[in-house]
C-alpha cells in the first residue's frame, strides 16, 4: 500500500514538473525549438511567425569575407566561403533571408518547410552552403527545391547527408526561393509514420484503455492464484 | 570489466558504475552535437550504457519473465503517464526519421539498463532502496544536464524518480524499459 502511495505521489510530481515545460517529456531527439510556420499545419498548436535575417559581408582587397547569413529564428542558414561573391567595385555585400508570406504547393512536390527568399547585392561565383531546419511534425524532406519565382517552376537542387537531425543541407550558386520537401507522388520518405492530426491523445487513450482492459482480468487471475495458494497452505 | 566490478567493494563498485554511466552519457551528449554524429552517438552510447549492465544477474537488474503480462502492462501505463502532459497540450505525434527512431529505442533501453538496472543494483547493495532511488535519480538528472536545456531538468528528474520508484515498488525493469521506449518514440 505504501509503495502504491509513493508511486502515486511520483506520478503527481511528474505531472506537475512536466506541465511546467512544453512538450513535457523530452529526451533530446526532436528539436527543442518548435518550428515557426508561415502556414502552420493543424497539429502545430501555438505558432510564431518565421523571422527574416540580414547580413553585410565585408569586401577586403576585392575578396568577400567568409560569413553566414541566417534568419533570426535559425531556420535558414546560408554560409559563404572567402571570395564567394563577384565583388567587383563593392566594399560590402548585403544578403537578406526573408520568409515568403504565402505557401505555394507546386504540383508534384510537397513542401515541409516555409519558402524562403534569399537575395544578395552581388552574384555568387562559388557555391554557398544552405541549411534548412524542418519540423518534427512533418515527414523528413528528401530534397531542397529552388525557383527564381515563387510561382515556379521549382526544381530539386538535391540534398547532402544531414549534418544534424531535422536539418537538410545543400549547395547553391544562385539566389532565389528555397524550400525543402519531397516528391508528393511518392509516400513520405524514411519516417515512422505514426504522426499527424490528433494522434497523441489517441495513443495515450489506447495505452490507458489497454492497461485498464488487460489489467482487470490479470488482477482477477492474480487474486485467484493467491487465494489458491492460501487455501493450499491452510490445507497443510 | 564486469568481473573487476564484481570483485570490488560494493561502495567502490557503485562509485565506479556511477562514474562510468555519467561519463558515457556526457560523452554521448557532446558527440551527438557534432555534425553527422547524432545517430551514431545515440546508437553507440545506448550500446555502451547497456554494456554497463553486463555481468549483473538478470534478477538483480529487475529483468525476468515472471508476471510478464503485468510487467508489459506496467510499461504501457508508464508510457501513458510520461506522454500525458504532452497529449493534453499538443495533440500531435512528432515524426521521427527512421534512423533516429532506431537510435531512440537503442538509447532508451541502454539508459534503463544502466540507471535503473546496474546503477540501481549497485547503490542498493550499498545503502538499500532509499540510496538506490535517490542516487539513480540524481545521477540520471546530472547525466542529462548536457543534452537538455536547464528548464527541462525538473521534468527529467521527476521522470527518473517515477521510473526508479517503479523499479523499487514492483522489483521490475521491464516496465521502465517499455515506458521509456514508448515515450522516446512519441516525443
Amino acid at each position: 500500500m505504501r509503495r502504491a502511495a509513493l508511486l502515486a505521489v511520483a506520478v503527481t510530481a511528474y505531472m506537475v514538473a512536466a506541465w511546467m515545460v512544453a512538450p513535457g517529456f523530452y529526451d533530446g531527439f526532436g528539436p527543442v525549438q518548435p518550428y515557426n510556420w508561415t502556414c502552420p499545419p493543424p497539429q502545430a498548436g501555438a505558432n510564431l511567425k518565421p523571422s527574416s535575417g540580414h547580413l553585410d559581408i565585408k569586401v577586403i582587397g576585392g575578396v568577400s569575407d567568409a560569413n553566414s547569413a541566417f534568419s533570426n529564428d535559425g531556420q535558414v542558414v546560408i554560409g559563404f566561403l572567402p571570395g564567394a561573391f563577384d565583388s567587383t567595385g563593392k566594399t560590402t555585400i548585403s544578403v537578406d533571408v526573408t520568409p515568403l508570406p504565402t505557401c505555394p504547393q507546386p504540383a508534384g512536390i510537397r513542401f515541409v518547410t516555409n519558402v524562403y527568399q534569399i537575395t544578395a547585392s552581388a552574384p555568387l561565383v562559388k557555391s554557398a552552403n544552405l541549411v534548412l531546419r524542418y519540423s518534427n511534425l512533418e515527414p523528413a524532406p528528401t530534397d531542397v527545391y529552388f525557383a527564381s519565382d515563387p510561382a515556379g517552376p521549382w526544381k530539386s537542387i538535391g540534398a547532402a547527408q544531414q549534418a544534424q537531425p531535422f536539418t537538410i543541407v545543400t549547395t547553391t550558386k544562385l539566389f532565389g526561393y528555397f524550400a525543402a520537401g519531397y516528391a508528393s507522388a511518392s509516400s513520405p520518405p524514411g519516417a515512422v509514420s505514426v504522426g499527424g492530426g490528433q494522434t497523441l491523445p489517441i495513443v495515450v487513450a489506447v495505452l490507458i484503455g489497454l492497461v485498464v482492459l488487460a489489467g482487470i482480468p490479470l488482477a482477477i487471475l492474480r487474486r485467484r492464484q493467491s487465494h489458491g495458494e492460501a487455501e493450499e497452505e491452510g490445507d497443510v | 570489466m564486469s568481473l573487476v566490478l564484481r570483485r570490488t567493494h560494493p561502495g567502490v563498485r557503485a562509485a565506479l558504475v556511477g562514474t562510468l554511466v555519467l561519463c558515457i552519457e556526457w560523452a554521448r551528449a557532446s558527440i551527438q552535437a557534432q555534425p553527422y554524429m547524432a545517430i551514431p552517438a545515440l546508437v553507440v552510447g545506448g550500446a555502451a550504457l547497456g554494456a554497463v549492465a553486463l555481468g549483473t544477474p538478470a534478477d538483480r537488474l529487475g529483468l525476468g519473465t515472471s508476471r510478464l503480462g503485468l510487467r508489459i502492462l506496467g510499461g504501457m501505463a508508464l508510457g501513458a503517464v510520461l506522454l500525458f502532459p504532452a497529449a493534453v497540450r499538443s495533440g500531435s505525434v512528432p515524426i521521427l526519421p527512421a534512423g533516429l527512431a532506431f537510435a531512440a529505442v537503442a538509447v532508451s533501453i541502454g539508459e534503463e539498463l544502466a540507471f535503473r538496472g546496474a546503477l540501481y543494483a549497485a547503490l542498493h547493495e550499498v545503502g538499500g532502496a532509499p540510496l538506490a532511488i535517490i542516487g539513480s535519480t540524481a545521477l540520471w538528472t546530472a547525466a542529462h544536464a548536457l543534452s537538455h536545456p536547464p528548464a527541462f531538468l525538473g521534468a527529467v528528474a521527476a521522470a527518473g524518480l517515477l521510473l526508479a520508484l517503479w523499479r523499487w515498488a514492483c522489483r521490475d525493469l521491464v516496465g521502465p524499459v517499455i515506458g521509456h521506449v514508448i515515450a522516446d518514440l512519441a516525443l
